[in-house]
């Protein structure tokens, strides 16, 4: 009895018929939506890591916060900058040459006295990093806020359709006709919208840079105890931008405790990543109903 | 499981780095104690073992030359480092770490009599009984004398090798420090030792201090230890020598500058 109309139903369809519809829907959209992330979140390949200076891989690995440090682990290990007895940052020297604009901005913020934790919400700093990322941006390496938009898209249809079957429920329960199947449908639609809303900020490329040079910098790690001199100061950042704080209180632990430099503020892994793949798919559905098709154990998603 | 040859750098967590990144080393020595005998090896020493660098497990807790029997499980971990690095060889020290259940914490000379000679030699060849590879036995720096020394330096450690059949890991500063620290003649104690034994040479830095030479190994290595490299090398020039330092890691280009001079004096192709 596959009745597509029939007097009583809501909005004039059917439910299985609605449900087929509204499930076929999903699918597409949460199919066409891991297609479209996967191709955006994937950056650009074949990208040299060794090409990344140390405040780039900061930034990829622990955004703003660990890109400051580094730039002021570096500051401090060349001595432009120090820090006051009453926790103040200053400058004890000249600033190097060849120095990022980053580096400027931290030196400047220290000849104005800021306390380290206070870098971030700087004005010239804020700038540096905006500068800073969307260079990463332009290498494929983080996306930028467009790409995001893009990428986050598919959400945006799935809370549509969430929508629409929220507002097909209230009119079925009112209707009298039953429900407990879209209700199913929809629990799965809201599921996949929120997952599909997460986007990390770092594309696979760059991730791919990341694991490269935490491996083949492993000996920079603070559980190794590293000879920073030995490293020289090109050490020391990369140090800093692969293992965060905890590789500044090992370079200069008189330093960092002065400077009120959180000890936690290590490399965290950035950002919730779910990167295109079968893991971050929702939708998997039941279309049962009167249609026939999948019966209990969930079929596609 | 080469032999060590040529000039060789002492494998520490702190410079695995700098470590890693010379093209032409051949050899290199671990801590025995720091490689743990079983779970991952170091990352940095699998990947020289990958590159066929010859990797020396150097034991500092075994206490040779103690009156008591050596430590079978301490033996063992030595056994199985030897086996897990494929080693060609391990080295220790002639001297005791332990006395009376009693941890010294440090290398401690032994009194150059018989009866040490007896002892060390006992403890010798029951290492020698587990261990897959041959063992060299390094003399150790010291700032006094026993008072009931039978044997002279040369004729105590020539003594030790012939019964046991071990190699000789000299340490050329060692040599330098003693000598300078009694006022007696480091070419004439070489003139005497088993130069033909030696597996390879320690070369470290040290520094006068209160009227002493200290061997430091974390300081350069100076010029009169080189000079008596020089003239070794001039005597029997060993397979192999190794730069030895534990602490105040240098700039890369220091310790770089190190290696080449080892590598000037000895004649060996630089590792650099």
């Amino acid at each position: 009895m596959t009745v597509l109309a029939a007097t009583g139903d809501t909005w004039g369809i059917s439910s299985p018929a609605f449900l087929g519809l509204y499930l076929l829907a999903a699918l597409v959209t949460v199919a066409g939506t891991l297609v479209h992330r996967s191709r955006i979140l994937a950056g650009q390949r074949g990208l040299a890591a060794d090409q990344l200076g140390p405040q780039q891989v900061a930034y990829l690995n622990g955004g703003d916060q660990v890109a400051v440090l580094t730039a002021l682990g570096g500051l401090r290990g060349s001595g432009a900058v120090g820090v006051r007895p009453d926790r103040l940052l200053t400058v004890g020297g000249q600033l190097p040459s060849g120095v990022t604009p980053l580096d400027q901005a931290v030196y400047h913020a220290a000849r104005r006295n800021l306390r380290s934790r206070d870098l971030g919400r700087d004005e010239w700093v804020g700038r540096a990093l905006t500068e800073l990322r969307e260079g990463l941006q332009r290498q494929g390496l983080a996306l930028s806020p467009d790409q995001r938009r893009s990428a986050r898209r598919g959400s945006r249809v799935l809370f549509g359709l969430l929508a629409l079957g929220m507002f097909r429920t209230i009119a079925g329960l009112s209707n009298g006709r039953p429900v407990g199947f879209l209700v199913i449908a929809l629990v799965a639609v809201a599921g996949a919208a929120l997952l599909l809303g997460r986007v990390p900020w770092r594309t696979r490329a760059a991730d791919a840079a990341l694991r490269d040079l935490r491996r083949r910098n492993a000996h920079l790690a603070p559980a190794s105890a590293p000879a920073y001199a030995t490293y020289g100061p090109a050490g020391a950042a990369m140090g800093v931008a692969l293992f965060g704080a905890a590789s500044l209180w090992a370079l200069d632990p008189g330093f960092a405790e002065q400077a009120e430099i959180q000890r936690q503020a290590t490399a965290s892994s950035g950002g919730a990543s779910c990167g295109g793949g079968s893991s971050c798919g929702g939708g998997s559905s039941d279309g049962g109903g009167g249609g026939g098709g999948c019966g209990g154990g969930g079929c596609g998603g | 499981m080469t032999p060590p040859h040529g000039v060789g750098i002492g494998w520490r967590t702190e410079i695995a780095g700098f470590v890693a990144g010379l093209p032409g080393l051949r050899f290199v020595e671990v801590v025995a104690e720091s490689v743990p005998a079983d779970g991952p090896l170091p990352d940095g020493l699998v990947a020289l073992r990958e590159r066929d660098v010859a990797v020396v497990p150097h034991g500092v807790r075994l206490s040779l030359g103690g009156a008591e029997p050596v430590e079978p499980a301490r033996v063992a971990h030595l056994a199985s480092v030897a086996r897990r690095l494929d080693a060609p060889l391990v080295s220790e020290h002639i001297a005791f770490v332990r006395a009376g259940g009693r941890e010294a914490g440090h290398l401690l000379p032994l009194p150059r009599s018989r009866g040490a000679v007896d002892a060390t030699c006992a403890n010798v060849a029951r290492a020698q009984a587990e261990l897959p590879v041959p063992i060299a036995l390094e003399p150790i720096a010291a700032l006094f004398d026993w008072p009931d020394d039978e044997l002279d330096e040369a004729e105590f450690l020539t003594e030790i090798l012939d019964r046991t059949g071990a190699l000789l890991l000299l340490d050329v500063a060692n040599v330098y420090a003693n000598a300078r620290n009694r006022g007696t003649d480091p070419l004439a104690l070489l003139d005497r030792l088993p130069l033909d034994r030696i597996a390879y040479l320690h070369v470290a830095g040290g520094a006068e201090h209160g009227g002493f030479y200290h061997d430091t190994h974390t300081h350069p290595v100076p010029s009169p230890v080189l000079d008596l490299l020089g003239e070794l090398c001039a005597r029997h020039r060993p397979p192999a020598l190794l730069l030895e330092r534990d602490g105040h890691y240098p700039p890369a280009p220091e310790l770089r500058a190190e290696l080449d001079a080892l590598a000037g004096v000895s004649g060996y192709p630089v590792v650099t």
